[in-house]
C-alpha cells in the first residue's frame, strides 16, 4: 500500500503497440534518471550529466524525449518487445505494462533484503483492429495526440512535491538507484506486463501469506 | 529506429567520461543518506499492528520473557500430564501394594515412580497418548516459530520506539496509547513513515490497526455473519467461537482466493458490479471447500482445542474454581457492543468498567425454585458438615477413619455451590437501574430492552452478550465440530449478500487503502434518522448502520481523540451534540426553560435530567459504597448526580459526594462534571500534547465519563424519538436482509404510522424470530413504504465513493427495486463523472422506473 499508483490508458493499432509503450516509459524514466554520482571524499557528491535526444515515431504522428542512453534504451526495447510478443499480433487484446520504482531495504540476517516500491506506473493498452487505410491514418493522429495528453499527464503528477527515496550516501547507493548503466542512473525499476487481467493471486504469494499469517501474532 | 533522427540535441562526449574536466567548479551535493530506516516503511497495517501490540504488552522484555515462560509452561504441563499418566504406580501410593525395603518401613515418592525403560514403553504402546503427544509437539514447534519470527519483527518495533519515538521501553508501560499515536504523527511529518500524505491523522492509524475488525463490527452489525441460531428445544442462541471467527477471516480476509489481495485492497473485481452472480458463486464454493477441509481437520482441531483449554483453564479452575461460575463477555458481544474504530484496549475497559453491574443484573435472575432447593440442601448439608467439623475438633482420629476427609471437602463444595443460588439477603432488586448503568459503559443495547429489563428475554438476550465462562469453554470445546456445518450450511447461502456488502461498503482512501466504509463514521453516509441523525444523514436503509453505531462510533472516536479534526460536517455534528449534552446537564433541570430556537417542540426535554432525576434513581446502584439511600427521598436528583459521578472512577471526584449531598444541587454537581470533564479536555488538547503523565490520564479518565454521558443522552433521545415510529426496526430487518434492496430514508419523520403487527420495536440485530423477521420471507414490501426521489444527487465526496448496484431481484424473480441509489462500476478511469441518474447496467431493472412503489 503504501506506494503511489497512477494508471494510464490508451488504445493503440497494433503496429503502434511498441512505439506507444516506449514513448510513455520512456517520458517516466527521462524525469525518474539523473546522471551518474561521483562521490568524493568528504560524503559529498557530483552528478554527472545527461543528454536527452528527440525520437519520432513511425507510426505514430508523436516524437518524445528520451535519456540518451543506447543501454538504457536497449533494456526498455527488449521489455516493450516481449510485451509484444505476448498480446500476439494485430488481433483485439488488452495488456497492462507497469513500471515499478522501488528502493531495497536491507534486513537483517534471517531474511532476504526487502524491495519496497514507492510508484507503479500501470500503462494499460487496448488494441484495435482497424479495418481500412483511412481509418488508420486518423488512428495516427488520434493516437498521437492522446499520447501527448499522457506526456502532460505524466509531466504534472512528477511535478507534485511528493515522496521521493532520499539521496543515498555512497554505500547505500545500490539501494535506491539503478548504477548498472554506464551512462545514466535511473531510479531502481522493475517492468512487469500482464496480459488481459488474469484473475486470482498465484500459489506462492498466497502460500507465503498462508505462512506468514500463521507466524504473526 | 530512432537512432537516425538525432536532432541538435546532441551529447556533450566530454561529460561522458568518469571525471569530468573542471571536477573542482561542478556543483557539489551532499547526500542526505537514509539516517532513520523508518522513512517509508513497506506495510504499514503490520507495523501499527506491531507497534500497538509491543504497546499493550508493555514494552519488549515483557512481552519476551512473557512467551518464553508461556513456551516452558506448556512443556511441562504436557510432560508432567503424560508422566502423572504412565509413569507412576499409583498402586504403591494408595497402598495397595506393599514395598519391601531392607532398611526402613516408609515408603517414599521415588518408590512409586516407574522405571525409565517400563515408563517409556507403556508411552510407546498407548496410541492416544502418542497422538496427543505428537499434537501438542507440533503446536509446541509451532509456538517456538512463531515466537523466533516474533523475536525478530519485534525487535525492529522496539527500536522505532527508542530511536524514532524516543521511548525508552521501561517507561513504555506508563505511556497511554494516545501519546503514543501523538509521536507517531509527529515523527510522519520528519520520516515520512506514509509516503501518500505529508501528515497523518490519528483515523489513519486507527483504519489501519482494525482495517478488518472494523468490517467485523460491520458485518455483525449489518447480522451479515450466521451467528444466530434457532435449534430446536434450545431456543434462539448465539454461536460465536474463535474458530468461526477464524474461519471467518480466512475467508474474507487472508485465506487463499479471499476478497483481498493484499493486507489494504479489495480484488478489483469485487468493486465491481458487474459480475456479482458469479463472484456469490465462486464464494459460495470456496466457503465449501474450507468447511469440508475443516470437517476433515475435525478431529486434530479437536484434540487441539482441548488440550488447549486444558492448558489454559486447568491452572485457573484449580486456582480459583469460582471463575467457571464467573461470567464474561462473549465473543461475539464484543463484536456487537465494539465501536467502529476502537482498540482493544478501549473496548476492554469500557466493558470491564460494566462488568460489575451486568453481573449484578444477571444475579437478580437467580431462579427463585433454586433458591429455595439450595437454601435446603446447604442447611442439610451445613449441619452434616457441622457435626463432622465439631467431631474432628473433638478428637482429630475421625480423620482416620476411611472417607471422612473426603466428605467434609465434598460437603464444602457442595455448601459453595448452593451459596451461589442463594441471593444476596441485601440485594436490591433494580433491574431497569442496572441496565441504564449497563448501558452507560456498553454504549449499545437493543431498544426493546429498555423498559423491559425485568423480563426474562431480555435476560436471556443480554446473556448473549455476557455469558458463563463455563459456558464460553464449552462452546470453544464443541466448535470445532460445529463450524464446518455452520461454513457449509448457513454463510455459504449468504455468499451473494457477502459480495454485495463488501462492494457497497468499501471505499479506497488515499494513504490508507480499501476500508469499511461504515469506518469513516460519516454521518452523512450512515447515519441513522432515528439516532440524532435525521436531517443529516442521506443513507438509504441499507446504508444505515443500526443501533446508533455510526453515531455513537464517532461521539468516541472524537472524544477518545480530542486531536482529530474531522471533516467540518461531522465537527459541526460532533459540536451540536456536546453542546445539546451539555446544555441538558448544565441547564436547570427543574424549570423547563426551553425558549432556544433550536430545541424544537419535539425535542425530549431536559433528557440528562430524565435519567438523572427520574423514578429509577441511578445512584442506588451504587448504595453499597455511598450510602446514600438514607436521603433518597427528597434528593433524589443529587442522588442521580452522585450515581452519574460513580460511572467514571469514583474516587477522582470523591469530594463532591459530601459537599453536594445534602441540598438538590444537581445543576452544580452535574455542571461540574460535565463542564469540568470537557474544560480539562479541551484545555489540554489546545496546549501542547506533552504536558505530562497526568493529564493524559486525567484525561482519557474524563473522555470515559464524557462518552457514557453521551451515550445515555443519545439512547435516551432515541426513545423518545422512536417512540412514534415503531415500525421501523421491522422494514430494517427485511430490508437489509435482502441486502441492497434500498428506500431513501428521507420521508421518515413523515406519517409513519405504528404498525399494528409489531408493538414492541425490535432492533435489528436481536431480531426475535417473528414471521416477518425471517430472512428473505421477501413477502414484500409494506404498503406504505415511501420510496421518495431525494437521492438524486450523488453525496460530493472527496474519497472515490464506489457506489454498488443495490438492487435486487427478489426470490420470486422480480425485481423489487424501490429507489435508486447511485450505482456504478468501480472506479472506471476513462469516464470520468458519472451522474448517478444514468439508467442502470443491469438490464433486469432497466424497465423499472426509479420511483416505483411496489405494493404486494
Amino acid at each position: 500500500m503504501n506506494c503511489r499508483s497512477e494508471v494510464l490508458e490508451v488504445s493503440v493499432e497494433g503496429r503502434q503497440v511498441d512505439e506507444a509503450m516506449l514513448a510513455l516509459v520512456h517520458t517516466i524514466l527521462l524525469h525518474r534518471s539523473t546522471g551518474k554520482f561521483h562521490y568524493k571524499k568528504e560524503g559529498t557528491y557530483s552528478i554527472g550529466t545527461v543528454g536527452t535526444q528527440d525520437i519520432d515515431c513511425d507510426f505514430i504522428d508523436f516524437s518524445f524525449v528520451r535519456v540518451s542512453s543506447d543501454e538504457l534504451d536497449r533494456v526498455i526495447r527488449k521489455a516493450v518487445g516481449e510485451f509484444k510478443d505476448a498480446m500476439g499480433n494485430g488481433t483485439d487484446g488488452m495488456g497492462q505494462i507497469s513500471l515499478e520504482f522501488y528502493q531495497k531495504k536491507k534486513s537483517r540476517w534471517p531474511f532476504s533484503d526487502e524491495c519496497i516500491p514507492w510508484e507503479v506506473w500501470s500503462i494499460k493498452v487496448n488494441v484495435v483492429n482497424l479495418a481500412n487505410e483511412q481509418e488508420r491514418q486518423i488512428c495516427r493522429e488520434k493516437v498521437g495526440e492522446k499520447l501527448g495528453e499522457k506526456v502532460i499527464n505524466i509531466v504534472e503528477v512528477i511535478n507534485r512535491h511528493e515522496y521521493l527515496p532520499k539521496m543515498p550516501t555512497q554505500s547505500e547507493v545500490d539501494n535506491v538507484f539503478d548504477t548498472s548503466l554506464k551512462d545514466v542512473q535511473p531510479y531502481l525499476y522493475k517492468i512487469t506486463f500482464q496480459i488481459t487481467d488474469t484473475l486470482g493471486t498465484s500459489v506462492s504469494t498466497t502460500m507465503r501469506r498462508l505462512i506468514k499469517d500463521t507466524l504473526a501474532l | 529506429m530512432a537512432a537516425h533522427f538525432d536532432t541538435e540535441y546532441q551529447r556533450l562526449e566530454a561529460s561522458y567520461s568518469d571525471s569530468p574536466p573542471g571536477e573542482e567548479n561542478l556543483l557539489v551535493h551532499i547526500p542526505d543518506g537514509n539516517k532513520s530506516p523508518w522513512h517509508h516503511i513497506e506495510n504499514l497495517d503490520l507495523f501499527f499492528q506491531r507497534v500497538y501490540n509491543l504497546h499493550q504488552k508493555n514494552g519488549f522484555t515483557c512481552m519476551l520473557l512473557g512467551e518464553v515462560f508461556e513456551l516452558v509452561q506448556l512443556l511441562f504441563v504436557v510432560g508432567f500430564t503424560v508422566f502423572l499418566a504412565n509413569c507412576v504406580d499409583y498402586d504403591i501410593l494408595f497402598a495397595n501394594k506393599f514395598v519391601n525395603h531392607t532398611d526402613s518401613s516408609k515408603v517414599t515418592l521415588p518408590d512409586a515412580f516407574l522405571p525409565v525403560d517400563v515408563c517409556s514403553a507403556r508411552i510407546r504402546d498407548n496410541v492416544a497418548v502418542m497422538f496427543v503427544l505428537v499434537i501438542s509437539g507440533v503446536f509446541w514447534l509451532h509456538r517456538l516459530i512463531k515466537f523466533i519470527y516474533n523475536v525478530c519483527c519485534y525487535w525492529e518495533i522496539r527500536s522505532f520506539y527508542t530511536n524514532a519515538l524516543k521511548m525508552s521501553m521501561g517507561e513504555l508501560p506508563y505511556f497511554t496509547w494516545q501519546e503514543v499515536q501523538a509521536r507517531i504523527v509527529e515523527i510522519q511529518k520528519e520520516h515520512q513513515i506514509c509516503i501518500h500524505k505529508k501528515e497523518l491523522t490519528e483515523l489513519d492509524i486507527y483504519h489501519r490497526i482494525l482495517r478488518f475488525k472494523n468490517y467485523m463490527v460491520a458485518m455483525v452489525n449489518k447480522s451479515l455473519l450466521p451467528v444466530r441460531f434457532c435449534p430446536p428445544l434450545l431456543g434462539e442462541m448465539v454461536f460465536y467461537t474463535r474458530g468461526l471467527k477464524y474461519n471467518f477471516e480466512l475467508i474474507f480476509f487472508w485465506g487463499p482466493g479471499s476478497l483481498f489481495k493484499s493486507e489494504w485492497s479489495l480484488k478489483p473485481e469485487y468493486k465491481r458490479g458487474g459480475n456479482r452472480l458469479e463472484l456469490a458463486e465462486k464464494l459460495a464454493s470456496r466457503i465449501l471447500w474450507i468447511g469440508i477441509a475443516n470437517l476433515l481437520l475435525c478431529p486434530v482441531i479437536l484434540v487441539w482445542q482441548i488440550l488447549y483449554a486444558f492448558f489454559s483453564y486447568t491452572e485457573v479452575i484449580k486456582r480459583e474454581p469460582g471463575s467457571l461460575g464467573a461470567r464474561c463477555w462473549s465473543l461475539y458481544g464484543r463484536c456487537y457492543l465494539r465501536h467502529f474504530n476502537e482498540l482493544d484496549h478501549e473496548l476492554m475497559s469500557r466493558l470491564s468498567k460494566g462488568y460489575k453491574a451486568s453481573s449484578k443484573y444477571m444475579n437478580c435472575f437467580l431462579s427463585p425454585l433454586l433458591t429455595v432447593v439450595a437454601k435446603n440442601v446447604a442447611f442439610f448439608a451445613g449441619s452434616l458438615l457441622a457435626v463432622l467439623i465439631a467431631l474432628t475438633i473433638y478428637d482429630e482420629d475421625v480423620l482416620a477413619v476411611e472417607h471422612v476427609l473426603s466428605s467434609i471437602t465434598l460437603l464444602g463444595v457442595c455448601i459453595t455451590i448452593c451459596r451461589s443460588f442463594i441471593p444476596d439477603k441485601h440485594l436490591v432488586y433494580c433491574p431497569e437501574q442496572l441496565l441504564r448503568v449497563i448501558l452507560a459503559h456498553i454504549h449499545y443495547m437493543p431498544d426493546h430492552w429498555q423498559g423491559n429489563a425485568h423480563r426474562y428475554e431480555t435476560r436471556d438476550q443480554f446473556s448473549q452478550l455476557f455469558q458463563y465462562k463455563a459456558v464460553f469453554i464449552l462452546e470453544e470445546l464443541i466448535s470445532p465440530v460445529v463450524t464446518p456445518f455452520i461454513l457449509i450450511f448457513s454463510l455459504r447461502r449468504k455468499s451473494l449478500e457477502i459480495i454485495d456488502f463488501f462492494r457497497n461498503f468499501t471505499v479506497e482512501v488515499v494513504g490508507v487503502g480499501d476500508t469499511c466504509s461504515f469506518a469513516q463514521m460519516d454521518v452523512r453516509q450512515h447515519g441513522h434518522p432515528a439516532w440524532m441523525s435525521e436531517g443529516k444523514t442521506e443513507a438509504s436503509i441499507y446504508q444505515q448502520a443500526e443501533d446508533g453505531k455510526t453515531e455513537l462510533s464517532l461521539m468516541h472516536f472524537a472524544i477518545t481523540n480530542p486531536q482529530w479534526n474531522p471533516p467540518t460536517e461531522t465537527t459541526q455534528f460532533i459540536s451540536q451534540l456536546k453542546e445539546r449534552v451539555q446544555r441538558e446537564a448544565t441547564g436547570d433541570v427543574h424549570a423547563h426553560t426551553h425558549t432556544l430556537t433550536s430545541l424544537s417542540e419535539s425535542e425530549p426535554r431536559s433528557l440528562i435530567a430524565n435519567f438523572l432525576a427520574g423514578p429509577p434513581s441511578l445512584a442506588s446502584l451504587h448504595l453499597g459504597r455511598d450510602g446514600s439511600l438514607t436521603n433518597q427521598g427528597p434528593v433524589g436528583i443529587s442522588d442521580g448526580a452522585s450515581g452519574l459521578r460513580s460511572l467514571s472512577i469514583n474516587s477522582m471526584r470523591g469530594s463532591y459526594s459530601s459537599t453536594h449531598r445534602s441540598a438538590g444541587h444537581t445543576s452544580s454537581a452535574s455542571r461540574a462534571m460535565v463542564g469540568s470533564s470537557t474544560d480539562a479536555r479541551t484545555a489540554s488538547s489546545g496546549s501542547s500534547a506533552w504536558e505530562g503523565q497526568l493529564t493524559s490520564l486525567v484525561l482519557s479518565e474524563y473522555a470515559s465519563t464524557e462518552m457514557s454521558m453521551h451515550a445515555l443522552y443519545i439512547h435516551e433521545l432515541h426513545k423518545q424519538q422512536s417512540r412514534g415510529e415503531l415500525s421501523r426496526h421491522t422494514w430494517h430487518r427485511q430490508d437489509s436482509d435482502d441486502s441492497g434492496d434500498s428506500v431513501t430514508e428521507e420521508g421518515a419523520a413523515g406519517g409513519r404510522g405504528p404498525d399494528p403487527r409489531h408493538p414492541i420495536p425490535r432492533s435489528h440485530t436481536f431480531p426475535v424470530s417473528t414471521p416477518t423477521s425471517i430472512p428473505s420471507s421477501n413477502s414484500g414490501p409494506p404498503p406504505d413504504r415511501g420510496a421518495t426521489p431525494g437521492q438524486e444527487e450523488a453525496p460530493p465526496n472527496s474519497q472515490r465513493r464506489h457506489w454498488g448496484n443495490a438492487d435486487s431481484v427478489g426470490s420470486d424473480g422480480r425485481g423489487v427495486r424501490l429507489a435508486r441509489v447511485p450505482m456504478g462500476g468501480w472506479a472506471e478511469e476513462g469516464q470520468g463523472g458519472r451522474h448517478p441518474d444514468t439508467v442502470p447496467e443491469e438490464g433486469s431493472d432497466d424497465d423499472m422506473p426509479p420511483n416505483i412503489h411496489k405494493v404486494t
